[in-house]
């Protein structure tokens, strides 16, 4: 499936609980439409992960996720080979009176390779959304063998050969910028910051994430988050916060983001000792 | 302008202009992506292709609202922006023991700094080390499977010995920027000489001096006595004892060499009085980006030798918060404290 306009791409994501604004929609579009990876930087908690979830359920396509993290190698991200499985082989071949020369090749064939997303991805090409997540993470050498592998989407296994991506799978690359990415992987992606959502919209994502709230307490959660916001903190709430805030103010049947339940309930979207320090004495104005 | 490619590309140049790299390749995609897009999404269509900073977004606001005027624009409204915080790891540094060793440089002799580089050349300077991608053999770690298979064979294919891997280390890269301006001018000699000596460890190190602007200095620093380097550095750097533009000279090494790799995962030592006569706010940003790049970032700041010294100055102040290390610097023991410290 393509979109034929950037307005079917919003269409289509509201239609799966993501409420995109404009510079969002036309990034996806044109990262299908060109065929490109689309990086998507972003404070913690404002949906960048769920762009590719959602992405693959309205794609209909497989979600393959990779983790990064320090350290992440070839191993974990493309291929291995199941040594221990082969050993095992190798063993019973011995016990056996089976053709041996028949049988090494087998050793190494398909039976043995171990799958990971990288090359899965590769292999199922159109029919996938890679989701390349917290690619800050990951050292600067993983770095520069994604972008081998993104640059051609083909991945050479030397005893099986070349597995080649008829048509490359959509990829979406989130990164929390810890770290910068190098210039060369970013050259070949697509490029869109996404920010907090204005306070119209969150009030949006809330009820349509948490369809228990009501339009009074979402508007409430969704002032007093951007408040937060405003505050010089270590860590500002993201949307997930806001959404999980409203929830928990629903359970104690709270009609808005004020009073003793938003005072008990701050730790939802406030999450750091010294936050929370900073954030106590403005409690009474930012619960207005 | 009736060439819509002509217009576009001109809008590429004017952003060239502002700082950003925007190659032809980029302006080429941005050109296709405003033809798959309505006229009203011409904003988006640049911002997907053209920024690939967050840093970027208002040079290109600035230069998208001369040049469209508002046409093709759907941008939401303005937001409060991202702050960057970051925790400061305070040491202390002190040990009273030979006589030239803690004679701080500024009251050094000629006779005695040359004493000294002998001892700097002795000083080893241990950084710390980052995993490679490649493992190598090792006694023990995760189990080595090919190893294990291929040693089976030898055993008819009974796995008998066991291998073992793990992952390689390299040492981290460390970038020594020196501050040579006028209120610098007691202690560079002396700073010149340890970057001497330093660059002797590891030829991938790398030394920079500046002032007002930014001379690297490796080549004319990695070889040969000190007295000769010194005096080929001395040749390079124009700026010699003049004002500081630390921010300046900062903006300067990252666009030229640290985001292109010389700063990545690095140990940046700044050593510099952090009297800075440019803009400490430009400072502070040019500090945010290379904290970002850099694995640690150490400042040694000779002032500090007074006890009573305390980070005040506004440019000092601005940095600060990015540090990991804040040292002095200012005598030889200092700088072999700091050389034990960094492993």
């Amino acid at each position: 499936m393509r979109f034929g306009s950037v307005e079917e791409v919003e269409q289509a994501f509201a239609g799966h609980s993501y409420l995109p604004d404009r510079g969002l929609s036309t990034a996806v579009f044109l990262a299908l439409a060109m065929k490109r990876p689309l990086l998507l930087e972003g404070e913690a908690g404002v949906g960048k992960t769920e762009v590719g979830k959602t992405l693959a359920r309205i794609l209909e396509a497989e979600l393959i996720r990779l983790q990064c993290y320090e350290g992440i190698d070839a191993a974990q991200a493309l291929y291995e080979w199941d040594y221990s499985r082969q050993l095992l082989y190798a063993r019973a071949l011995q016990a056996g009176e089976l053709d041996p020369g028949q049988r090494v090749a087998e050793l190494y064939g398909r039976d043995f390779l171990l799958e990971r997303p990288l090359l899965r991805a590769v292999r199922i090409g159109a029919g996938a959304v890679l989701l390349i997540d917290e690619l800050d993470r990951a050292d600067d050498e993983f770095e520069a063998f994604l972008l081998e592998i993104l640059d051609a989407y083909t991945v050479t296994v030397p005893e099986l050969g070349t597995i080649a991506a008829a048509e490359p799978p959509a990829v979406v690359i989130t990164s929390n910028r810890t770290r910068e990415l190098h210039d060369a992987l970013k050259r070949r992606c697509l490029y869109h910051w996404i920010d907090y959502p204005d306070l119209e919209r969150e009030v949006e994502i809330v009820r349509l994430r948490a369809p228990g709230v009501s339009e009074r307490l979402a508007r409430s959660v969704a002032g007093a988050v951007a408040r937060l916001r405003e505050l010089d903190l270590v860590k500002r709430p993201g949307v997930a916060e806001a959404i999980d805030w409203a929830r928990a103010l629903t359970l104690l049947d709270a009609e808005t983001a004020d009073g003793d339940a938003a005072r008990a309930t701050i730790g939802w979207a406030v999450k750091n000792r010294e936050d929370l320090q900073r954030v106590e004495p403005e409690l009474p104005e930012l619960l207005a | 302008m009736s060439d819509p490619v002509a217009q576009l590309s001109q809008f590429g140049r004017a952003l060239r202009d502002e700082g950003l790299a925007v190659g032809t390749g980029r302006v080429l995609e941005f050109c296709r992506a405003a033809a798959l897009l309505e006229p009203v999404d011409l904003y988006w269509a640049g911002r997907a292709t053209l920024v690939s900073r967050h840093e970027q977004i208002g040079a290109y606001d600035r230069v998208f609202d001369r040049f469209f005027r508002g046409e093709g624009d759907r941008r939401p409204p303005e937001r409060p922006r991202v702050r960057v915080v970051t925790e400061q790891v305070d040491v202390g540094l002190a040990s009273e023991v030979e006589l030239l060793r803690t004679k701080s440089f500024s009251r050094c002799s000629p006779e005695e700094l040359a004493q000294l580089a002998e001892l700097m050349a002795r000083v080893r300077i241990a950084v710390p080390t980052r995993r490679a991608r490649r493992r190598q053999p090792a006694r023990a770690g995760a189990p080595d499977f090919r190893r294990t298979l291929r040693r089976s064979f030898r055993t008819a294919g009974e796995p008998v010995d066991r291998l073992w891997r793990e992952r390689r280390r390299r040492n981290r890269r460390l970038v020594l920027l020196l501050d040579v301006s006028g209120s610098m001018a007691d202690y560079s000699r002396a700073l010149v000489m340890f970057a001497h000596a330093a660059l002797r460890t590891d030829r991938r190190w790398e030394a920079f001096c500046f002032g007002t602007r930014l001379t690297r200095v490796t080549r004319q620093l990695a070889t040969g006595h000190p007295d000769v380097a010194l005096r080929r550095a001395a040749a390079e750097v124009v700026d010699w004892e003049g004002g500081t533009r630390i921010g300046e000279s900062l903006e300067s090494f990252l666009d030229d060499y640290g985001h292109s790799g010389l700063a990545r995962g690095a140990v940046v030592v700044l050593c510099s009085d952090g009297l800075e006569v440019g803009d400490p706010e430009h400072l502070r940003a040019q500090m945010a980006r290379l904290s970002r790049l850099a694995h640690r970032i150490v400042w040694l700041n000779p002032l500090q030798e007074s006890p009573e010294y305390e980070p005040l100055a506004r440019g000092m102040a601005a940095a600060l918060p990015y540090v990991d290390v804040f040292a002095s610097g200012h005598n030889l023991a200092s700088l072999e404290e700091l050389g034990s410290q960094l492993g």
